[in-house]
């Protein structure tokens, strides 16, 4: 991947490790990787609480041609931009990440309750999900 | 035309688990599918942030027990990676054959169950004869018949012995694939129901995430053994072939049975030469990863299986989260069953060969 053509487009963007952080603009910086570099799928989206409130997701994309890996990742609080327009495989993905962390993807045809009850209050994997609360006892 | 909703599941004979898929059908025809998951999640991502990583170790068979020896050696492979240490050649020997064994023995499983969904008993009871011979063995030097425990930080929980078994099995096998072919791969009833049904062309696979061998049957060279770090030294061939249909997943994983069968052989003959078993075992008591994130891949036996871990220095990890090839395989239905008729449903869904635990975790 050319890193100068890169940042010349996204200029609110830094390498940490590995990993390619951006401020904003993710529908578009996974688009213009898509395109112009062949990553053209995206093996998993994680997710992990910083437990300041906010969530960094991870975007794992993979580039058959070059067996490559590339990651993007970004900080969000409760909203997302969906990239299910992108990569259809970004629907599970994104949908398993709302029901245990609660972060909202603004475009997924399919947001909805998948691994918890449709009643449950909360988000699992949040740092700051409480148990063993009286919510627990749902079942009786 | 009326619509119809249907309910397909949870409890289906051949959803090999709990999937219920609520399907809408305009005759016989569907006309959008969708799948419902969740019945057997039990909390592995969440569990792991209570749990120390040796507390941890024997649950990851249960993400797929038809293939726990990957899972466990993703978390191994985690913590050795982390930790720097080495293994030695008979180490490596020892997973990579029982890894292989397992994978005959996951699509040995697939085999009969796939069989048995378009209605054909017999192939079930021919295919599980030979299974029974590796979860036998697996018994015999794990005590385990599926959710081995078997692999522990830094090598094995004990040599490996009766390595005259492996070599009964790797000499029989051929021949009973031979007659499983005979049996099923030119059979009028079975080609009719899986030719040219549920294509999955090559770039509908890569947006949805696919591997292994579902990508490889579409006609794509991709299969993460080749750069894995445990076959360095051994000779394979990738099973890839075009086709791209229910019946090319067929036929490619009974290739594979047969790769696995020639790198199981070149696996013995390192153990043959290596006769002593070297390994520095970690201690897992107070045991802690270096702060950091940790990806780990492994080519599973239902597509690409990878591990990623966010350790802050603390006894257990800070996030860890898995990847599995079946989650992504029952997000392909939404797009493959859709204008395929009734009857070809539970035949599609079941050549991607989707394994319900390990969707839920």
């Amino acid at each position: 991947m050319n890193w100068a053509e890169f940042t010349n487009i996204f200029k609110d963007c830094k390498l940490e490790g590995d990993k390619i952080l951006i401020g904003s603009e993710l529908l578009k910086t996974i688009d213009f990787v898509k395109t112009n570099y062949h990553f053209d799928m995206l093996k998993e989206i994680i997710a992990s609480d910083n437990g300041d409130g906010t969530v960094e997701l991870t975007y794992r994309l993979f580039s058959p041609e070059d067996e490559e890996d590339l990651l993007i990742s970004i900080n969000v609080k409760d909203e997302a931009e969906s990239v299910s327009s992108i990569f259809e495989s970004a629907v599970a993905d994104e949908k398993e990440i709302y029901d245990l962390f609660g972060v909202k993807f603004i475009g997924n045809p399919e947001l909805k309750r998948l691994y918890m009850p449709e009643d449950w209050k909360g988000h699992p994997l949040r740092k700051d999900y409480k148990e063993n609360d009286e919510r627990l006892n749902w079942n009786e | 035309m009326s619509k119809l909703k249907l309910n397909l599941g949870p409890q289906h004979p051949s959803t090999h688990g709990v999937l219920r898929l609520i399907l809408e059908l305009e005759g016989e025809k569907i006309i959008s599918c969708e799948p419902d998951i969740g019945y057997l999640h039990r909390g592995m991502e969440k569990m792991a942030e209570k749990l120390s990583y040796i507390q941890y170790l024997p649950l990851v068979d249960r993400i797929d027990y038809l293939a726990g020896f990957f899972y466990s050696e993703l978390l191994c492979r985690t913590v050795e990676k982390a930790l720097g240490v080495e293994l030695s050649k008979r180490v490596k020997a020892i997973r990579v054959m029982l890894l292989e064994l397992n994978r005959i023995a996951s699509h040995l499983l697939w085999i009969g169950a796939f069989l048995m969904d378009l209605g054909a008993v017999s192939p079930f009871f021919y295919a599980f004869r030979e299974r029974e011979l590796i979860l036998k063995y697996f018994e015999k030097i794990t005590g385990q018949r599926m959710m081995n425990n078997y692999f522990v930080f830094g090598g094995v929980r004990r040599d490996i012995f009766s390595l005259e078994d492996v070599e009964n099995i790797i000499n029989i096998l051929p021949d009973k694939v031979k007659d499983y072919e005979a049996l099923i791969t030119e059979n009028p009833i079975f080609v009719r129901r899986t030719k040219g049904k549920g294509v999955l062309d090559k770039e509908t696979a890569f947006n949805f995430g696919i591997t292994g061998v579902n990508l490889r049957a579409s006609g794509v060279n991709l299969d993460f053994r080749v750069k894995d770090y445990l076959y360095e030294g051994i000779d394979f061939n990738p099973v890839v072939i075009d086709g791209a249909d229910s019946w090319s997943r067929y036929k490619a994983r009974v290739l594979e049975i047969k790769e696995s069968i020639n790198i199981i052989k070149q696996a013995l003959k390192v153990l043959e030469s290596e006769k002593e078993l070297e390994q520095k075992l970690v201690n897992p008591l107070n045991l802690t990863l270096p702060e950091g994130e940790y990806i780990q891949e492994i080519e599973a036996p239902r597509g690409l299986a990878s591990i990623y871990i966010k350790s802050t220095g603390e006894k257990s990890p800070y996030r860890l989260k898995w990847r599995t090839g079946s989650y992504y395989s029952v997000n392909l239905l939404r797009k493959i069953l859709k204008g395929a008729y009734l009857n070809d449903a539970i035949a599609i869904s079941g050549s991607l060969d989707i394994i319900l635990p390990e969707v839920d975790k």
